[in-house]
């Protein structure tokens, strides 16, 4: 009876999203031109991007950008906080006695490390989990996490760029947390290194902001405006800041939830 | 086929939303962002493509299926 009356409510409010967006596709206003003609003269001219997605948001609006980084540092303040809470709360409560007790050294080896790390015997709770994800996985993680390297440092030229290659940067350390080999201790996918690679990346945002104050420009001034052998460079450099910060943090926020043990 | 990709969505949400398995609703909200990435790189915008294909079919199903570890079946199947 509950579920029926979901699926009502549903099928309501899909219909009344539809009556308000249907005369925003039909409508034929022409779209304002000012500052579509004005990127296509001068946005490569003005930035050195080729990109001109990357010449947007890291030239035109780094400010817009400014604000997602902080919304992303939040987020991972606000993960740490709820999550060594919730740890304790969600352990009660929680029927466990279906499980095999656990032995002190396993119990040592759980306190060590998140259980995301662990090799797969020594798993509690992915016993269905079998070696061709570990091999696999395990093989596919390095190649990910270059083409995300490749897809920060090339943001200027081809499509990509510092969140594009921050994500897909974070999708490799999950692969390369899901395919830990047995004994192998990879740095990468602790959740405190990322975390502090996290902090010092935003920490060399800030300076990489401030560092056109001392060229008179501003605050996210240009500082290799004058330097025409790579008039991209501060993009360049801003990509790939703004990678490593996307990267660590995501990465950090799914070994976080994902790789906890209930126990 | 963008219309095709459109429809194909429309009635994958609408399963993800009706489905009473959790994990089916997963896999087929992760399907939207892979076919929703497709639709982006058809209108021409691959940067914001590669974001959904990454965020929204990898990352955000991991931690998904990883919080439904939690959850725990209230209802038998029907």
């Amino acid at each position: 009876m509950k579920q029926k009356a979901i699926n009502v409510l549903t099928i309501i409010s899909l219909a009344s999203v539809t009556l308000v967006l249907l005369p925003l596709f039909l409508e034929n206003s022409p779209w304002p031109l000012s500052a579509r003609n004005y990127l296509e003269l001068h946005g490569v001219g003005d930035s050195g991007a080729i990109n001109l997605v990357s010449a947007i948001y890291l030239g035109f609006r780094v400010f817009d950008t400014l604000g997602e980084t902080i919304v992303l540092l939040t987020a991972v303040s606000g993960t740490i906080g709820v999550l060594t809470r919730a740890g304790a709360v969600l352990a009660e409560g929680y029927d466990t006695s279906g499980t095999p007790a656990l032995t002190e050294q396993e119990k040592k080896v759980i306190m060590d490390d998140h259980t995301f790390t662990l090799a797969g015997e020594k798993r509690r709770s992915h016993a269905l989990r079998t070696h061709l994800l570990e091999v696999v996985t395990g093989v596919l993680g390095p190649v990910v996490l270059l083409f995300g390297f490749y897809l920060m440092l090339y943001g200027h030229l081809s499509p990509g760029g510092g969140f594009q290659g921050g994500v897909v940067t974070a999708s490799g350390i999950i692969f390369l947390a899901l395919g830990n080999r047995i004994g192998a201790k990879n740095p990468l996918i602790r959740a405190s290194v990322l975390d502090r690679i996290e902090a010092a990346a935003f920490l060399l945002l800030i300076l990489a902001s401030l560092s056109g104050i001392l060229m008179g420009r501003g605050f996210f001034g240009n500082p290799l405006q004058d330097v025409t052998a790579i008039p991209a460079g501060y993009i360049i450099l801003l990509n790939g800041i703004i990678g490593l910060k996307v990267g660590a943090g995501i990465g950090f926020l799914c070994i976080a939830m994902v790789g906890r043990e209930i126990s | 086929m963008t219309i095709m990709l459109l429809v194909l969505m429309l009635g994958l949400s609408i399963f993800m939303l009706v489905s009473r398995d959790l994990l089916f609703g997963i896999i087929a909200l992760s399907a939207v962002s892979l076919l929703s990435a497709l639709l982006f790189y058809l209108q021409q915008a691959p940067d914001v493509a590669i974001t959904e294909a990454a965020v929204g079919a990898g990352v955000s199903t991991v931690v998904f299926i990883g919080i439904i570890r939690y959850t725990e079946r209230k209802d038998r199947d029907p």
